[in-house]
């Protein structure tokens, strides 16, 4: 009589065992006793770790000035386009009003890596809200005045020890990135802002672009040595409104250049962060013979 | 009894050993917002050389310190002598011994102060 209730009930025991055990294992092994992550790599950190780690790396590369290392450890963070990162968290940096020494050392990073212009100029930092119309960049328009030596110093060619493939694919990623072997060579550093006295304005010219239809103030930083300077934090008041940028996001025109579209009738006030005297009543000329408005070159240079 | 008894323990080691395999292999938990103190060692290690050579352009022990915090609860000086000390093991080059040298020298005499003192700072290089 039991053998047959028994046997009525047919193999669902089978199933509750598995169904138990199952459950069992899955506690075990999400719960109790989960896989650990001791030995992780950098590009598992979560963003605002990420961030601090983009930041150091910066500023390593302004003290060393070791492009190659800062390639290396850049890419053990797994940004797709570590140029366009440095350039965002630029951006938030000053959003976030800490537009001093990080900024500049990650605008003068990215500016070293020399990303796609076009997509650093297109990340120029946001205006703010009054602003009468967004910044345009145009790449296409290069300095031609003798002052700016308009000649990109190429990046140096270095061999990272660690490609990016292999920080992110490996499971156990080669963390060697930074041990630069002592024959990794030197590249010619890029030349960051260095204390001094403020920059005074060296020159302010006026252009006439026929082929442009909106006009543009350029600006150009050089050094007492005439040499581009990047990470210069550029300022652009209106009434109303405010700009902020940073020299060396076009570095396919050089180092210490930026630049920002002026709309016709409204008067600009320059000025660099670093102090040194404001250029004031900027407006956007006409140029003669035509209806079309001209732009600006400012060119600031450290006495 | 016993065979349907023998039956339903197999099941459960079944199920047990599908669910570890599954939580472990197929799908383990996914560690994706890690912090620095889980870094590896050798990373770790590269991370303080960044403060180091950062600290051997501009001497500021506190703000090293402060980076130096994101690693862990170790203290500023361990840190900097592991790094040290894993450097020289990993034969870094000369320049990158030099520079945890000198940092770790410098927090051996350092002392965290209260905000708003005067911070104590010694071991310039």
């Amino acid at each position: 009589m039991i053998r047959r209730r028994d046997e009525n009930r047919g193999p669902w025991y089978l199933l509750t065992g598995l169904v138990l055990g199952l459950a069992v294992g899955l506690l075990i092994s999400w719960v109790l006793s989960p896989v650990k992550y001791v030995d992780t790599a950098p590009f598992s950190l979560r963003g605002d770790y990420k961030d601090v780690y983009r930041g150091l790396i910066a500023a390593a590369y302004q003290a060393d000035g070791d492009l190659g290392r800062a390639r290396s450890r850049l890419a053990l963070l797994g940004d797709a386009d570590p140029a366009r990162a440095l350039v965002d968290q630029a951006q938030e940096s000053m959003v976030d009003g800490k537009a001093g020494e990080e900024a500049r050392s990650l605008a003068g990073l990215a500016a070293a890596m020399g990303g796609n212009p076009n997509q650093i100029a297109a990340l120029r930092l946001s205006p703010s809200p009054a602003t009468p119309t967004p910044a345009v960049l145009t790449p296409t328009l290069v300095p031609s005045s003798p002052t700016l030596s308009p000649t990109v110093t190429p990046g140096p060619t270095l061999t990272a020890t660690v490609s990016t493939a292999d920080a992110l694919l490996s499971a156990t990623p080669r963390p060697s990135a930074t041990r630069a072997p002592t024959d990794t060579p030197q590249p010619s550093r890029t030349p960051t802002l260095t204390p001094g006295p403020p920059f005074v304005v060296a020159d302010q010219k006026k252009l006439c672009d026929p082929s442009l239809n909106v006009s543009i103030l350029q600006v150009q930083v050089n050094d007492a040595a005439g040499k581009p300077v990047p990470g210069v934090q550029v300022i652009v008041t209106w009434n109303g409104g405010q700009d902020t940028f940073f020299t060396g996001l076009k570095p396919d025109v050089n180092p210490g250049f930026a630049d920002f579209t002026m709309t016709v009738g409204t008067v600009y006030t320059l000025r660099l962060a670093d102090g040194g005297e404001p250029i004031n009543d900027l407006t956007a000329p006409l140029c003669a013979g035509s209806n079309r408005p001209g732009g600006w070159l400012v060119t600031f240079k450290q006495p | 009894m016993s065979r349907r008894l023998l039956g339903f323990a197999l099941a459960i080691l079944v199920g047990l050993a599908a669910g570890l395999v599954y939580g472990w292999v197929i799908n383990p938990v996914k560690y994706v917002d890690t912090t620095p103190d889980t870094l590896r060692a050798d990373y770790k290690t590269d991370y303080v050389l960044m403060v180091a050579e950062i600290y051997r352009a501009s001497p500021d022990l506190d703000q090293a310190a402060r980076r130096l915090a994101l690693l862990g609860s170790q203290s500023p000086a361990e840190l900097a002598r592991e790094a040290a000390l894993a450097a020289r093991a990993g034969d870094f080059p000369q320049t990158d011994q030099d520079a945890l040298d000198v940092l770790s020298r410098a927090f051996q005499t350092w002392t965290p102060v209260a905000r708003g003192a005067t911070p104590q700072k010694a071991g310039t290089p």
